[in-house]
């Protein structure tokens, strides 16, 4: 059954490839049985393929399928292979079975759009992408999904190329994580230099052996791979483009920047863990931008007005937490969080992508209200995914969030400030959740469009299985053992526990008393010039765009600007006025001339003879 | 190196073409007297002014069967050689000769079928099948 | 003459049987269609036998033709290249001459030289097989007569031909006067064991000169742009694939049986046409606006590339050299038949579309045709998951193992330079296609057999370079068997 590894990749594949061959002209129907049907067969079968791994899991604890060597020149021959573990398995389940029910929501979401083709080519294309990043043998196959994931998200950010903003995030996107992808590029090139194998396996033995903990080079191939890893997933000081990526179509957000493609970067360091493992520096960096990284994106979800910008907050903030436990050594429980997200977020934007298909597109969530009786299936999935998010017992979320601050917890002497940043964000996470449930679906009803609740079947279906998954997910921790180490027990005492328990519950309440009873009144906060001012701030993000825009871009422009004629410039110009000018020497040579030609052989005659004879 | 040595007659015999063919062509531009009458550089031959173009178009229908006619000798050629080595070459230079004429016969009957050898123009073919039938 | 050589050289005598069916079958009665199809079925019979010669390899068919697995590699390459070239002339000549028929029966002799140049192994047949190929390819250039350009590009390639023949013989002669044998093989081991006067090595570049010549190999390319561009567009492509694969599988031949490496200033000479060849070529192509004169041009760059992984292999042994040549003359005769085929198939409403500006906005107008000249383009720039890129690979480790810098620098250059003029036609079907374009082509219907031969090729230029694994252990294999 194994065997079939290489058909889940290669639906997706064949999906895209008969959608834009096809170039939109199949008829509308069939669009969406191609474009989830690919993907869900794709879910099938990597189901089938599960239970058959677990049931009789390898002597090895993991299978390799090489489908062929791409070229065999000396020494270079890179396969194209397939790895399968435990942990490539999760993954594979989450792109393909989050991915399909996506697919199904989208058939309903993204009817009578006159891209509808095109979108799902987009998303088949994305689904192959990530399955290839996440089944990768070796690095170049890896590097290959990796740039295809980004491909996909800028294809998609941009979907609606019409409007210019949705282009500007699209490339905004695209060049922030350009940045992240080019450190992991170089690591790449690191790892294969000095260890001199492409295989990923092979290379964490190879790294294992060869260098010593803390040493130079693993620390720098480690740094190099966390800065592709931050780009990807969002974090310090990557971190600007996701809640521009919002721009996309509501289940590209679902599916790419909140399920999948962002928390690439978490499957990357746990893929190498073996190498942050030698290099403590890097690994505590690592938990270090996880911590920061929830708190500042907590503090500016508090802030925001548009749905699906305090989601993509909440998103950048839970990743944190997925970077914290990789931090601190809990690998299982950063890729169980990376599952419980996948289910609970998706459902999120899904529920939420249903308020804003009902309101004809408004995403202002001072322009809701009250619509908690008028939607009914997104209020309670909206609802049930908030719980997760909030961690409230018994949620899928609650075990995984758990497991991660109890780690950072028990994480050497930093441990103790780690958890309670984790604790604090957990906080905030309880209030921006409640204060969008508070001024979306209650309080007086705002909409100045005609609110209907219209939900194909379609689109209810994903609603509800995601809903179930977001709670009873949490039951699914699936081992991880032979792939990623063991994280450490630690006695962390009932306090600790209670504490971390209790501190959503903590931030409802607070969020009640500000936006459902008033008792404490924001507008008073704001009237105050240093409220206001923190509140502009939060509202932007901590001003980071502000910022990169003053520290970066602009002295680039100027620096830029003002070197238009610098020396640099100059090789290049050479090389240009170079080639044009033996071009233009050379023309003259095609006379066309019949007489001209035939001397020519006889000078070259003459020529390569006295080469021959005087060398 | 050493093969340059042997070289040297060679070398020394393009040498001599270029400098007497130079000395040729040269020497009566320099020794020569030059006259630029009226009538210079027309050509001129028995006392008889030319009139016209020289680019008058002649029908080639002769030279197509000079070249039929080079074709198919030269292939000849080739039956004298099989025929001095006859007994030598046996039945297999027997089959390889018929052959070989079999592809001339092919040849000579694709030119027939096709016309090339009707030495009349379009024009005379047209009015002479009128008058045929 | 056993009845084994007569089977072995079954796939050469079925094409020259197919010319006099094609002949006749004209003689007899002009019709199109029939034409095609026996072309087509001479070509596929031929292509058939090719396993029964194989069984039967290696073999010395005669003194001038040896019959071994290389030899039917190439000569499967040329007799396929012939089918795709058959394909496309279909539907470019269907509305075209008055007497278009007699195209077929050059193509034939044409494929019939090529094949006789692939497995010969003797001066004599070499010759032979050389003047077949190029007599035929006259006729082809020119076979619209009443119009100026072919007419122009076919006495040009003529006389040009018949110069470096000249060249040609006279080298032959010369190595004759010294050695004795015509026989590539005698050569090679007489050479090994005496030592012969410098006229030999006179002899071998002249040899050289009049294979240059046909290879358009700088400084003896100036012909090669007049003479593409005159040319009608699937003359073209074959012109530009048959005649030079074929020709340097022999080159290659010669090279190793012959002994020819052991002449260490030959490798200066080739050194020198191979980088003038890259340089000159790719620089010429640079701000040219003329399609058909861009690709001529590149193809003068790509037949430097091969010559680089001639070169090498008098350091790292033929069997490499082998595997490299044919490798990249597969890649570069798929990419060209594709980018001369899209011409073709362009031109078949009437015009030859050749100048950039009927090429303008194309995705939009059709993106099929558009996507497989990018295809095509892409391959020839030599850009990963194409077949060129794995060729072009071949030559740069080949470069690099045998430790000739200036030629690897040379590639590196050359390809930089390519990619420019490459992507200023995909940057002009990219264009926006209102106003100017629309004007430019008249909008024939996409010819169907056309387009059919172009996404056959164009899914081989892709299966080649995602999965060139297969094929690669093939030429591996047939490498060796060259000695």
């Amino acid at each position: 059954m194994l065997d079939a590894l290489w058909l889940v990749p290669t639906l997706p594949l064949a999906g895209f490839l008969l959608l834009s061959l096809t170039a939109g002209k199949l008829p509308e129907r069939a669009v969406p049985w191609i474009g989830a049907g690919s993907v869900g067969t794709a879910a099938l079968l990597a189901a089938i393929i599960g239970i058959a791994f677990w049931n009789q899991p390898p002597e090895s604890q993991f299978f390799r399928q090489t489908l062929w060597i791409w070229m065999q020149v000396d020494g270079f021959q890179p396969p194209v292979a397939l790895y399968l573990d435990a942990l490539s398995l999760i993954m594979a389940f989450v792109v393909t079975g989050v991915g399909f029910l996506i697919h199904m929501y989208s058939a309903g979401y993204m009817a009578g759009d006159p891209g509808y083709s095109r979108f799902f080519a987009y998303m088949n294309l994305f689904v192959f992408a990530m399955l290839v990043l996440v089944l990768a043998d070796n690095l170049v196959l890896l590097y290959l999904g990796w740039e295809g994931v980004g491909l996909c998200s800028y294809l998609l950010i941009g979907f609606w190329y019409e409007k210019p903003e949705n282009g500007f995030a699209a490339r905004k996107a695209f060049v922030v994580t350009r940045v992240g992808d080019t450190a992991m590029a170089i690591g790449l090139f690191l790892l294969f230099t000095q260890l001199g194998t492409l295989d990923i396996q092979s290379a964490m033995q190879r790294a294992a052996a060869q260098w010593s903990a803390g040493s130079p080079l693993a620390t720098a191939a480690a740094f190099l791979l966390l800065g592709g890893a931050v780009g990807k997933s969002a974090q310090l000081p990557l971190q600007t483009w996701l809640p521009d990526a919002m721009a996309g179509p509501t289940p590209v957000s679902a599916l790419i920047h909140a399920a999948t493609m962002v928390t690439a970067g978490v499957y990357l360091i746990a893929r190498t863990h073996v190498l942050f493992g030698l290099a403590p520096e890097a690994q505590w960096l690592v938990a270090v931008v996880g911590a920061i990284t929830l708190l500042m994106s907590g503090l500016t979800a508090l802030t925001q007005t548009d749905i699906k910008r305090v989601l993509a907050y909440s998103t950048i903030s839970q990743i944190g937490y997925m970077f914290l436990a990789l931090g601190v050594g809990a690998w299982s429980a950063a890729i169980f969080h990376l599952m419980t997200h996948a289910f609970f977020k998706a459902l999120l934007f899904l529920a939420a992508g249903a308020v804003i298909l009902s309101l004809h597109h408004e995403q202002n969530i001072f322009n809701m209200g009250g619509l908690w009786r008028r939607l009914p299936i997104a209020f309670w999935t909206f609802l049930i995914g908030a719980a997760a998010l909030v961690a409230l017992p018994l949620t899928s979320g609650y075990y995984s969030k758990h497991d991660i601050l109890l780690a950072a917890y028990g994480a050497g002497p930093s441990g103790s400030w780690l958890w309670a940043a984790g604790v604090v964000g957990a906080f905030l996470t309880a209030v921006y959740t409640s204060r969008l449930i508070l001024i979306v679906f209650f309080g007086p009803a705002r909409a100045h469009h005609a609110v209907e609740e219209k939900l194909s079947l379609s689109m209810t279906v994903p609603l509800i299985v995601l809903a179930v998954l977001a709670v009873i997910g949490g039951l699914l921790e699936m081992p991880l053992q032979p792939v990623l180490p063991v994280s450490r027990e630690h006695e962390s005492g009932l306090l600790i526990g209670l504490i971390t328990s209790l501190a959503p519950f903590a931030g409802i309440v607070v969020a009640i008393l500000f936006y459902g009873t008033k008792r404490f009144s924001l507008e008073a906060m704001l009237r105050n010039s240093a409220g206001f001012s923190l509140y502009r701030f939060l509202l932007n993000g901590f001003c980071m765009d502000w910022l990169y825009d003053k520290v970066l871009v602009q002295p680039y422009l100027r620096l830029a600007a003002s070197n238009k004629q610098d020396v640099v410039d100059k090789p290049y110009q050479a090389i240009v006025w170079i080639s044009r000018s033996v071009h233009r020497l050379l023309t003259p040579t095609q006379s066309g001339k019949l007489r001209w030609y035939a001397a020519s052989i006889a000078f070259g005659a003459a020529v390569v003879i006295a080469i021959g004879m005087f060398t | 190196m050493a093969q340059t040595t042997a070289l040297w007659p060679l070398i020394i015999y393009f040498a001599a073409v270029l400098v007497v063919v130079g000395v040729m062509l040269g020497l009566p531009n320099l020794l020569g007297q030059r006259s630029r009458g009226k009538a210079t550089v027309e050509p001129f031959e028995s006392g008889i002014v030319p009139v016209g173009d020289t680019k008058i178009r002649f029908s080639v229908q002769f030279y197509l069967i000079a070249i039929f006619f080079v074709i198919f000798d030269l292939e000849a050629v080739y039956l004298f050689a099989w025929a001095v080595a006859f007994r030598e070459s046996g039945w297999a230079g027997f089959i390889e000769i018929v052959v070989f004429i079999f592809v001339l016969i092919a040849a000579l009957a694709y030119l027939w079928l096709i016309g090339a050898l009707d030495w009349r123009t379009r024009r005379q073919r047209r009015v002479e099948s009128k008058i045929n039938n | 003459m056993t009845a084994d050589a007569l089977i072995a050289l079954l796939p050469i005598m079925v094409v020259a049987g197919a010319a006099i069916v094609v002949m006749l079958a004209i003689a007899v009665r002009r019709n199109y269609r029939l034409t095609v199809i026996l072309t087509l079925l001479g070509l596929v019979t031929a292509l058939a036998t090719l396993p029964l010669a194989a069984e039967r390899a290696p073999l010395a068919a005669t003194e001038l033709m040896r019959i071994d697995r290389y030899a039917l590699f190439f000569i499967g390459l040329v007799l396929a290249t012939g089918v795709a070239v058959t394909l496309l002339c279909y539907d470019y000549f269907a509305k075209r001459e008055e007497q278009k028929e007699e195209i077929y029966i050059l193509l034939l002799t044409t494929l019939l030289g090529g094949a006789v140049l692939a497995a010969s192994s003797h001066f004599a047949s070499f010759f032979l097989g050389l003047e077949t190929l190029s007599v035929s390819l006259f006729a082809m250039i020119a076979y619209p007569i009443k119009e100026r350009l072919p007419l122009e590009a076919g006495i040009k390639y003529m006389t040009l031909s018949g110069a470096a023949s000249a060249f040609l013989l006279f080298g032959m002669a010369l190595i004759y006067a010294e050695v004795g044998v015509l026989s590539f093989a005698e050569l090679g081991r007489l050479s090994a064991t005496a030592d012969f006067q410098p006229s030999v090595l006179i002899g071998i570049v002249m040899i050289i000169v009049g294979l240059g010549f046909k290879l358009s190999l700088v400084p003896f390319h100036l012909w090669t742009p007049d003479v593409y561009q005159g040319a009608p567009a699937p003359v073209t492509a074959l012109l530009s694939t048959v005649s030079k694969s074929a020709i340097f599988a022999l080159l290659l031949r010669y090279f190793v049986v012959s002994g020819s490496y052991s002449y260490e200033s030959l490798s200066a000479v080739l050194t020198f046409i191979a980088v003038a060849s890259i340089l000159v070529g790719n620089l010429l192509a640079l701000l040219q606006d003329n399609v058909k004169r861009i690709l001529a041009y590149s193809s003068i760059a790509h037949l430097g590339y091969v010559v680089v992984a001639l070169i090498t292999g008098r350091v790292l042994g033929s069997a490499f050299a082998v595997e490299a040549v044919a490798f990249y003359l597969v890649a570069y005769v798929v990419s060209t038949l594709g980018a001369f085929g899209v011409v073709a198939v362009l031109s078949v409403g009437g015009d030859e579309a050749e100048t950039l500006a009927a090429y303008q906005g194309l995705f939009w107008r059709n993106p099929g045709l558009a996507s497989i000249f990018t295809a095509s383009l892409l391959s020839l720039a030599g850009i990963p998951l194409t077949v060129g890129f794995v060729g072009k690979f071949y030559v740069f480790s080949s470069g690099v193992n045998a430790d000739l810098w200036l030629l690897v620098w040379t590639v590196v250059i050359g390809s930089g330079v390519g990619l420019y003029y490459y992507l200023r036609i995909v940057l002009a079907m990219m264009k926006s296609a209102d106003g100017v374009a629309t004007a430019a082509v008249p909008a024939a219907p996409a010819p169907l057999v056309g387009c059919l031969t172009l996404t056959v090729l164009v899914a081989l230029l892709l299966w080649l370079g995602v999965y060139p694994g297969a094929f690669m252990e093939m030429l591996q294999s047939l490498s060796k068997t060259l000695s």
